[in-house]
């Protein structure tokens, strides 16, 4: 018997075996292009997702202290109106020293020691622990576990006879929920709530003593007249009422509350019909169209404005303290207000899941990923199908398995990767687009350029990943069979 | 063995001693499919020496392509044994397999099998660069082959763009393309019309005698029996007959 003189097969270079790949995709140029445009739809969906989020997360970042100035006035109403909410107190006695000015009032208020205060911390953190639960649970699952009860109700009716025992009972049949802390703690926290709600309580009493005696001082005034003057006499009285304002925090309410004055005055212009007329006549449209942002826009213009203060004293409207400079600034800044406005409502649910894109929407991805995967999958399973007579072909020529294998895969991350990159440029348009229409200014210094690359590369290397991890199998498949076989399949 | 002296007048050294290039052991081959067995193949044992050209013939379903495949080292027996030059095909690696594909055996397929998306130049040299053969190299013995078989000036052309013939022979071009010592043509002129046949018939015939290399024909066309030393029929998975074309011609002969 002669010895075998066969040798094994040299391995073509990855130049060449790249060569004929691509020589490969450019003559199936129709069907290659439909299989990118599976690749560029679901990754331009998946990019899209992403920067989005990441546009409304960094916008949110940047304005969020902006959008806290924005409810001051309103803040400072709710405070000298009523006692602060029992929810409230706790999130204060949670967050402790944080905010050493609240933290000292608070115990002032409720005449209670540092000492004291320190010691409610953990059990006014637990309380708020549960209240996050109980506040995330479905109505119907509250309504078995406590009944109508909400917020801190809740811990008033765990004190009832048999509530406790029926509570425990029905939490350990809802084996989908897991309480944050053990039984044992939530039961001895219960224990504790009513020297808390007392503490919390003593808190608002004060509260309620000091507003009332401030109530009395203001007389008839009404409490936004008096915030125009905090900075003078009505100031002092509500630092002796023992609430903590400063003097800056004074000079910015005073100017916050004319200029909502002032724009209460514009907004009201709009009733009367004699500057309806004038605005109307001016836009060319009938008086019944004339609208608050077309009054807005007019003021932007300092012409305009010193037209428009014209036009009210013709109409017999009080003009007292309205310059065209104010208003013209006044308008710009309402502008800027209803940006961020925007921005407040739209970056509500911002932050949190992957990437910080917030938990539905990495939900969202990931279902994406999954229709992607199974269109791309589908697409190389039949662009591999249909090419069983050329695989058989080719290692009747002499291919080796892995020369097979490497051109599909070539194949593969060809096509994702121009999929990859056709879809992170759609999408990044695509929301970049629209985000720029929504936030507009607010963009331009927030635009996260960084967290979008990244999203980016993510999405091409996600394309490239899927297309050759589903062009794997089939290829594999397909280069194992005997040539013959191959032939016959087709 | 049965196997007949073969007529060496078309062999290119009639002076050189007759080798053996490819013998069959009890070839069989088994096709199970639920309680169904198929056999293919009841147990070929043939001898094929170098130079010859043999043309293999029988009615469809009788086992002749199956024996094609054994023999081209595209598919393996369920029992017995295939040597090609005294080699067991059973015996060899994936790699060794490719190597035996790519070196030793050209293949000529009825339906053409050209790579759709390559040109004429490059599917005679994908071969080559198979079998490590540098490009330039490679490029040079492409266009001797293409001229070998008249389609130089065709060099740049895809398949689509040609005819039947045109494609047929530069799938012909191919197979010689690492000079293999056997050549197995299924139906190379089925598809063709009877002048295209005939060239490629001639080009089948030129090769054999002045290269000497092995040819092995399965073929329903009865030009072939002109061109080949023995002729071999199969029928039901089994040789039928085995017999050297003079002795078939002298029956025909009686037949007319």
């Amino acid at each position: 018997m002669k010895k075998i003189d066969v040798q094994n097969q040299p391995v073509l270079p990855p130049r060449r075996v790249f060569q004929i790949a691509l020589t490969g995709v450019k003559y199936r140029l129709f069907r290659a292009t439909v299989t990118v445009a599976v690749i560029i739809v679901a990754m331009a969906f998946l990019m899209n997702i992403l920067t989005e989020s990441l546009i409304k997360r960094a916008v949110a970042d940047s304005v969020r202290e902006q959008i806290v100035d924005l409810h001051r006035v309103d803040r400072w109403i709710a405070r000298l109106s009523m006692p602060q909410p029992h929810e409230d107190l706790l999130a204060l006695l949670t967050n402790g020293e944080a905010e050493a000015e609240a933290w000292t009032e608070l115990a002032a208020r409720g005449g209670l020691a540092m000492k004291e205060l320190e010691a409610l911390q953990p059990q006014a953190r637990a309380a708020q622990d549960a209240l996050h639960f109980f506040a995330a649970l479905d109505y119907g699952r509250r309504r078995v576990l406590v009944g109508p009860a909400e917020s801190i109700q809740i811990f008033h009716r765990l004190q009832e006879a048999g509530a406790w025992e029926q509570f425990a009972a029905n939490l350990t049949d809802m084996k989908t929920l897991r309480f944050p802390t053990d039984m044992d703690s939530f039961q001895a926290f219960l224990g504790d709530w009513p020297a808390l709600y007392d503490a919390l309580e003593g808190v608002r009493e004060g509260q309620s003593a000091a507003l009332a005696a401030l109530r009395a001082q203001l007389g008839d005034t009404p409490l936004m007249g008096a915030l125009g003057q905090v900075d003078g006499a009505f100031g002092d009285q509500i630092r002796a009422a023992g609430f903590s304002l400063s003097a800056a925090e004074a000079d910015t309410l005073v100017s916050e509350v004319e200029r909502l004055e002032q724009t209460l005055r514009i907004e009201a212009t709009i009733n009367n019909p004699g500057v309806r007329q004038k605005v109307a006549a001016l836009r060319d449209v009938l008086p019944g169209d004339v609208t608050l942002s077309m009054i807005w826009d007019l003021l932007r213009d300092r012409d305009r404005a010193v037209w428009f203060i014209a036009a009210m004293q013709e109409n017999g409207l009080e003009t007292d303290r309205l310059t065209p400079e104010g208003l013209e600034a006044l308008a710009r800044q309402r502008a800027h207000t209803r940006l961020l406005q925007v921005a407040e409502q739209q970056t509500m649910g911002a932050g949190g899941g992957l990437m910080g894109i917030g938990a539905r929407m990495t939900w969202l991805a990931l279902v994406s990923m999954l229709v992607c995967a199974v269109g791309i999958a589908n697409a190389m399973l039949m662009s591999v199908t249909e090419r069983f007579r050329e695989i058989a072909t080719l290692k009747c020529l002499g291919a080796l398995d892995a020369f097979i294998m490497s051109l599909f895969l070539i194949e593969a991350c060809l096509l994702g990767l121009v999929g990859g990159l056709g879809g992170a440029l759609a999408g990044f348009v695509l929301a970049g687009g629209r985000m720029a229409l929504m936030f507009r200014g607010l963009l331009v210094q927030a635009f996260p350029w960084g967290d979008v690359a990244v999203a980016a590369g993510i999405s091409v290397m996600l394309g490239m990943v899927l297309a050759a991890v589903s062009a794997v199998y089939p290829s594999l498949r397909a280069a194992r069979l005997a040539p013959m076989e191959a032939m016959r399949i087709e | 063995m049965t196997a007949v002296a073969p007529h060496s007048q078309n062999d290119a050294s009639p002076d050189a001693p007759q080798r053996v290039i490819i013998r069959t052991v009890g070839m069989k081959k088994i096709y199970h499919r639920g309680e169904e067995t198929t056999y293919a193949l009841r147990g070929i044992s043939v001898e094929i020496f170098t130079g010859e050209f043999i043309v293999v013939m029988g009615p469809s379903g009788s086992g002749k392509s199956t024996f094609f495949n054994m023999i081209g080292a595209l598919d393996s027996p369920s029992e017995g044994r295939v040597f090609i030059d005294e080699v067991d095909v059973a015996q060899l690696t994936a790699e060794e397999l490719a190597f035996l594909r790519c070196r030793k055996i050209g293949y000529i397929f009825q339906s053409y099998n050209l790579i759709q998306y390559m040109t004429a130049l490059e599917n005679v040299t994908t071969p080559m660069a198979f079998g490590g053969v540098n490009p330039d190299e490679a490029r040079k013995r492409g266009m001797d082959l293409l001229e070998l078989v008249g389609l130089k000036d065709r060099w740049s052309h895809r398949p689509i763009e040609m005819s039947g013939g045109q494609q047929q022979r530069v799938a012909i071009a191919r197979s010689l393309a690492n000079q293999p010592s056997i050549l197995l043509c299924d139906e190379p002129t089925a598809n063709l019309d009877h002048q295209t046949g005939d060239e490629i018939l001639a080009i089948l015939q030129k090769l054999n005698k002045e290269r000497g290399v092995t040819t092995i024909c399965a073929t329903h066309d009865h030009r072939m029996m002109n061109i080949c030393d023995r002729l071999m029929w199969i029928r039901d998975g089994d040789i039928d007959r085995i017999a050297r074309r003079d002795e078939v011609e002298v029956e025909l002969g009686h037949i007319e």
